[in-house]
């Protein structure tokens, strides 16, 4: 009588596992900010709240955590969503002319009085999430039953989408005054506040994929279209959801994002945050032909590609030379992790084939 | 080797395996001059992994081959065509989004200073069909406008005109054709062995291997049966030896079917009515009662999997219906069939089931976890419950059930997808092809444990090329020819009588 | 006599897209100008072709790369990095020609590395070409973290000369007219769009080009069996399109007179959309490099049109060209389920396919609703208001600050200065307030100036200075990307012996209250420009 399996420390399962590569990306960005960036590690105790470059990590890097949630579903499938920054600044518009919805009259009203709000929070917060679950939803339509290449059908949203969200706002920017509102992206408790909204997705995404057979059919449907079929999975419906489900990410992540910066930013907010979140879930060992995923490791990734800005932010390093150093990681991690590289690996700690 | 002989391709002693299987046991296979060669045996019996070694695709471990009295050793399909032998494969390897004129020649294309020359090109080409196939079509047309019978001739034309062919093969090249379309693909033929060139014919309809071939090859289960006149081999003796008795002998199966057959029930689970669909199956009707193994015996192409399919929801039929337990269908589809309990093996397992990546656990319970839906998950303690029975029941060669599937010979790989049906516990189980690709020893399990399934009080429909496995495993056999059920016998039937029926009435 | 229409159009069914394409930018230019008396003028038709050569141009490399079934998304990275270098280089004193030389061997550099990435080590395009742009953009900055103003003489005949178009200009001084005129890059832009059909439909390196995409893969693998040189081909295409991104790179730093590394932001997006409006299908395989023309022109169309409505402002043309792509894309779909017989034979999901096609369907009439929906509610809107004459600036690109001319305005005395810039009516402002009570302004063509009492300059500096913190660290800069429709602002203030300095963008991330207050107690002091006849 077999039990269930006993967490094996063997090199092997290690090396094997999901998290080690991007694990120890992170830990080696660390140790180069131990060496190279003084003060890097120092976390400042302040009222009751901690504060710190570390801390700066999780908090800035909190909108794309949210992203690489929903993209690492819909990865999984084998798609890809190219319309979540587009989503992002829908969301946000949406909650931003909520609160203050002078900018449709042509006026940018200058609210002064931080308890002002034109509709309750969780009107507020209820519409931009509904919108961005329609945004999902439309894109999964166009994916699962009009059978259009996902890169094509949310490429539309991704184009179409920052018009809609600038019709939104009247092609203005609205600036956020609502202190509730603000907490989202700026709070603190003890931690940042944005943090425990990614904590509280994650943990209710994980709980929906693995708790459930959800998880164990979105792998199917990415690893074997046809099998899945021939298996009874209703493989429509679930694309359906991932993209649905990505969406409402993405309206999330709008708006925290929008709350950091206390402005709907139509034409700015998640401007190229599609990109790093399907790095992240890159990074964290996602193949973007679809398959197992990690939640974790796309976690992961998120924090690598955050730690590497932050140590560059702190290393002085100007804003957009960013960019460059980005695109090297990138493509060095994108080889590391090419088949060519994972089948030398595998060669030294698989199994060998049965007989 | 031998200085003037007619023969153009000599294989001798062609070995070889891949993990579990041996595909191809010490085969030798000639061609002559100016020669149509059928190559024939059913699904794994090693046609196209000749082909492969032959063409580069893969690399034997033992053996020679002789081309024009050398010895070659093919490294790639590109290579393989400059040394002249030329393959036209099902999948027809052209770019449908290009003219036809352009599929013949590019590469080759007639230039002048400003460019490609496209009237000379088209003229060109049209001459070349004119000549080479006495076709007659607007080659400035993009050849995905065609008819799959005039790409297949588009890429013989390509094959043989680019590189000089000396060996043209063509892996079952009629199955998209109708008769008119053979015809003329027989012409062709016909023209191109008045010129010399050798072409091996790798067909499953053995009609056309009696109408078009001069000699015939038979392989099964990676062994040479023999090579033969087509003129000297009655038809009825071909068939037997590609499917007929094989070595083994078990005279327990036929104690334990006479056993099982006292537990079949009279009333059907399972009718089919003028079921049919257009382009996969003739309407048919068919009866499964619980306790009974039907199997459904035809060569490839028959319509066997066609059928399989029908019944368990994969495709939708347009005629007829099916009743179950009484009641009359209106879903079909797999989850359909599964909530209804019937479950599909399926016949290629590599496309149709196996999940490379997900370990054997999650493989076995995919099925039943469908069939719970989204949100009644099985937990996971309750999955390596279920994996750990099946394991032990089907004797699956796995270090541990965490193990990915991808990493399981072929034969294990099977067993895991039985498994899987097996543990929605159906009321009834088709199983197609489901002992392909496995060693003997669990070919004879699996029988029993078909038999056994019966005994339990469940229906099962077994496909299978061998015949000898359908007859030893069914109390009832219902035969398939051309996509028609044209008969139907007790288990007790002998070979022959079958083999008959396969072959149909011409002899 | 209908059986042969349907002939004729069963025979070129190929045509089809891009028939379509050229209609509707006929059509809506055709129904712009019918509304707008404005649109009528010749100039503008030419115009279009003004404003967008970057884009045509761009397009043109785009469409090879796509036909090939792949996809790149550095172009505008590229771009961007081709303004940022040629303005620094010949700010430097190079010399012209060897700039411009030296950047289209820089492109065909970058496209080259993207396509070894892409061909030889099996990265997928979209990733490697990604991972281009951020390496291109991330460049620009380290070579100049502001915009850089071009003032090279070539450069200048290059951009400002003006072609007249033979026979249409003596029709003009006929008319007493302005002659209708092109400028260089449109010439150059129609050139290599004659050179790339030759190359598309002439050469064996085209016939591969469209051989490799399309399929889903299946092509490729075919003209690899065919023989083939699949590889360099690949190779050659993304070398192709670094070139041209680097000429576009060149023509829009002809079109502004400066180079930034924020230039050109989606540039990539309107470049694919403009490809696959064209009706080059993304999956590769099929479509004209003809097309790829009027899907720029579609785009431009659309853009005039939305700047003469006026009214509507220019996001709407990124809802338009997303409907637009849309639907296209649709279209594309449909007539491909219809296309391949074989392979509905071999797939067996496309049993489906009838079903697919009618949702598709469905989906390419919704979005033509869609459309005439909202033609109807705006028309109306629109015919009382010709706002826009001439769409002369096509796009507003931020012309970057001008800090050496606040400086020395600073040095004679004043002890304000702003200068403001971008806006929908694409501003180039700057003004000085000297402590006398003049203020003065210029917009690069025209001065104002206007007096007020000293007192008043002397209370406005207290206010900013004592009341809204201008000296104090409270203030500071706030950077991003501006928006079209905002202002982007640079502050000098000179008072006691300090002197600050203040960039930022409208509605800025943290935009400090007191800077905004400031800006709101300068505006309305300022003298204002007589709007051009």
């Amino acid at each position: 009588m077999r039990n269930q399996k006993k967490p094996s420390f063997k090199f092997r399962n290690i090396v094997e596992s999901r998290l080690f590569f991007p694990l120890l990306a992170l830990i080696l960005i660390l140790i180069f900010d131990l060496i190279f960036v003084p003060g890097f590690f120092n976390i400042e105790h302040r009222d009751g709240n901690l504060y710190g470059s570390l801390i700066d990590i999780f908090r800035n890097g909190s909108t794309v955590m949210l992203l690489a949630i929903g993209m690492t579903l819909v990865i999984a499938t084998g798609g890809v969503d190219l319309s979540v920054g587009a989503v992002m600044a829908i969301a946000a518009s949406v909650a931003g002319i909520l609160m203050n919805p002078s900018a449709l009259r042509n006026e940018v009203f200058f609210v002064t009085d931080p308890t002002y709000t034109f509709q309750p929070l969780w009107v507020v917060i209820g519409a931009a999430l509904v919108v961005s679950l329609i945004c999902g939803l439309w894109n999964g339509v166009l994916v699962a039953y009009m059978r259009i290449q996902p890169m094509v059908a949310t490429l539309i949203l991704m184009i179409a989408g920052r018009g809609i969200a600038q019709l939104i706002t009247n092609g203005l920017r609205v600036q956020i005054t609502y202190r509730p509102y603000a907490y989202l992206g700026q709070g603190w408790i003890i931690l940042p506040f944005s943090l425990y909204v990614v904590a509280i997705v994650f943990v209710l995404t994980w709980l929906f994929t693995r708790k459930t057979a959800i998880g164990m059919f979105i792998e199917s449907v990415g690893i074997n279209f046809r099998s899945s079929f021939f298996s009874g999975i209703d493989e429509q419906k679930i694309k359906l959801l991932v993209y649905t489900f990505c969406g409402l990410c993405a309206g999330i992540a709008g708006l925290v994002a929008s709350s950091n910066i206390r402005t709907s930013d139509a034409n700015n907010i998640g401007l190229t945050t599609e990109l790093d979140a399907i790095l992240a879930v890159v990074i964290g060992g996602g193949s973007m032909a679809g398959g197992r995923f990690s939640l974790l490791a796309s976690m992961i990734g998120a924090l690598v590609m955050q730690a590497i800005t932050q140590s560059m932010y702190a290393m002085g390093v100007p804003a957009f030379a960013l960019q460059a150093i980005k695109a090297v990681v990138v493509v060095f991690v994108i080889l590391l992790f090419s088949q060519q590289v994972r089948n030398l690996v595998r060669g030294f700690s698989s199994q060998k084939k049965e007989v | 080797m031998s200085e003037w002989n007619n023969n153009i391709l000599e294989m001798m002693g062609i070995d070889k395996a891949f993990p579990g299987v041996q595909a191809l046991d010490k085969v030798d296979f000639t061609l002559r001059r100016g020669e149509i060669h059928c190559l024939v045996g059913e699904n794994g019996a090693g046609k196209s992994t000749l082909i492969k070694v032959l063409t580069g695709v893969d690399h034997p471990e033992a053996g020679k081959i002789f081309l024009d009295g050398e010895e070659i050793h093919t490294r790639s399909p590109q290579h393989a065509q400059t040394l002249g032998i030329s393959t036209v494969y099902q999948e027809i390897n052209l770019c449908p989004n290009l003219s036809v004129a352009e599929n013949i020649l590019i590469g080759r294309e007639p230039r002048r200073i400003s460019g490609i020359d496209w009237g000379k090109m088209n003229a060109q080409a049209a001459e070349i069909l004119k000549n080479l196939l006495d076709i007659d079509i607007d080659v400035t047309q993009l050849l995905g406008t065609y008819t799959v019978a005039i790409q297949q001739m588009v890429a013989i034309t390509r094959a043989l005109f680019i590189s000089s062919a000396k060996i043209l093969i063509l892996d079952e090249p009629t199955s998209s054709l109708d008769e008119h379309e053979v015809q003329q693909l027989f012409k062709v033929l016909r023209k191109l062995k008045e010129n010399g060139v050798g072409i091996i014919f790798i067909t499953h309809f053995i009609g056309q291997v009696y109408e078009i071939s001069d000699r015939i090859t038979v392989l099964r289960n990676g062994k040479l049966i023999g090579t033969f006149e087509t003129s000297a081999i009655p038809r009825v003796e071909l068939i037997a030896k590609m499917i007929g008795r094989s070595l083994e002998d078990l005279d327990e199966m036929s104690k334990i079917k006479l056993e099982t057959s006292k537990h079949i029930r009279t009333e059907a689970l399972l009718k089919a009515d003028g079921l049919g669909r257009a382009g996969s199956m003739t309407p048919f009707d068919l009866e499964l009662h619980s306790g009974e193994v039907v199997g459904l015996a035809g060569l490839l192409g028959s319509g066997r999997t066609e059928t399989a399919n029908l019944l368990f929801g994969i495709e939708k039929p347009d005629r007829g219906s099916i009743t179950f337990k009484g009641s009359k269908i209106t879903d079909y589809s797999p989850l359909g069939s599964i909530k209804r309990g019937v479950g599909l093996c399926p016949e290629d397992r590599k496309a149709e089931g196996v999940f490379d990546d997900l370990s054997v656990r999650e493989n076995i319970i995919l099925a039943l976890q469908a069939n719970n839906g989204w949100f009644k998950y099985l937990g996971v303690q309750e999955q390596y419950k279920i994996a750990d029975k099946y394991i032990e029941l089907l004797q699956i060669a796995t270090p541990s059930p965490d193990q990915p599937v991808g990493n399981l010979s072929g034969g294990n790989q099977q067993k895991v997808i039985l498994a899987r049906w097996l543990a929605t516990n159906p009321h009834l189980l088709i199983l197609d092809e489901p002992t392909r690709g496995i060693d003997v020893g669990t070919k004879a399990e699996i029988q029993k444990l078909v038999l056994s399934l019966a005994d339990e009080g469940k229906a099962c429909v077994f496909i299978s090329s061998e015949l000898e496995e359908v007859l030893r495993t069914s109390h009832r056999v219902v035969v398939l020819r051309e996509r028609q059920m044209v008969a139907e016998f007790s288990g007790e039937v002998d070979e022959n009588t079958i083999i008959h029926a396969i072959a149909g009435s011409e002899e | 006599m209908s059986q042969r229409v349907n002939e004729f159009i069963a025979k070129n069914r190929k045509f089809i897209p891009i028939f379509s394409t050229a209609v509707l930018a006929l059509v809506a230019y055709g129904i712009g100008a019918y509304l707008f008396v404005g649109m009528r003028n010749p100039q503008v038709f030419f115009n279009l072709f003004r404003n967008s050569s970057y884009l045509l141009i761009s397009g043109i490399g785009m469409t090879f790369v796509i036909l090939t079934g792949g996809i790149d998304l550095s172009v505008s990275g590229v771009v961007a990095l081709t303004t940022v270098s040629s303005a620094v280089l010949l700010r430097e004193g190079w010399n012209s020609w060897g700039v411009i030389l030296l950047m289209l061997a820089m492109g065909m550099t970058l496209g080259f590395i993207m396509g070894s990435f892409i061909v030889y080590l099996k990265v997928q395009p979209f990733i490697a070409t990604l991972a281009g742009m951020w390496f291109a953009r991330g460049m620009c900055f380290f070579i100049s973290d502001d915009a850089v103003r071009i003032d090279d003489r070539l450069f200048t005949i290059l951009g400002k000369t003006k072609i007249l178009i033979p026979g249409l200009a003596e029709l003009a001084e006929k008319q007493g007219s302005p002659a209708p005129y092109i400028s260089i890059p449109v010439v150059v832009g129609f050139v290599l769009l004659i050179v790339a059909i030759f190359i598309a439909h002439y050469t064996r390196f085209g016939r591969t080009v469209y051989a490799i995409g399309g399929n889903e893969g299946r092509n490729e693998i075919s003209a690899r069996l065919m023989g083939l040189q699949v590889n360099r081909t690949k190779l050659l295409v993304y070398t192709f399109n670094g070139f041209c991104s680097a000429l576009a790179g060149l023509t829009l730093a002809l079109f502004v007179y400066s180079g930034h590394g924020l230039y050109a932001p989606g540039f990539e997006l309107e470049v694919i959309a403009s490809v696959v409006m064209g009706g080059t299908m993304l999956t590769g395989g099929s479509g004209y490099v003809l097309g790829t023309l009027f899907g720029v022109l579609v785009l431009a169309v659309t853009q005039a049109l939305i700047q003469f409505i006026g009214s509507l402002s220019s996001w709407w043309t990124k809802i338009v060209i997303g409907v637009l792509t849309l639907i296209f894309i649709g279209v594309q779909t449909g007539l491909a389920t219809r296309k391949d017989r074989y392979q509905v034979a071999l797939d067996a999901e496309l049993m489906e396919s009838k079903r697919i096609r009618r949702r598709r369907q469905a989906l390419v009439w919704g979005g033509f609703v869609v459309i005439l929906v909202a033609g109807f509610i705006f028309i109306p809107r629109i015919t009382g208001n010709n706002a826009a004459e001439t769409a002369e600036a096509g796009t507003c690109v931020v012309p970057p600050y001008r800090e050496e001319e606040a400086a020395s305005l600073i040095a004679d005395g004043a002890v304000i200065v702003y200068n403001r810039a971008a806006g929908p009516q694409c501003v180039d402002e700057i003004y000085a307030i000297y402590p006398d009570g003049r203020i003065t302004g210029n917009n690069g063509e025209n001065d104002v100036v206007k007096q007020v009492p000293p007192e008043d300059v002397e209370q406005l500096l207290l206010t900013i200075s004592d009341d809204y913190g201008w000296f104090t660290d409270d203030i500071y800069d706030t950077y991003h990307n501006p928006c079209r429709q905002c202002f982007t602002h640079y502050i000098i203030a000179s008072h006691g012996g300090q002197e600050k300095a203040v960039t930022a963008v409208d509605g800025g991330v943290d935009m400090p209250p007191g800077y905004g207050l400031t800006l709101a107690i300068i505006r309305p002091a300022l003298p204002e420009f007589l709007t051009p006849p």
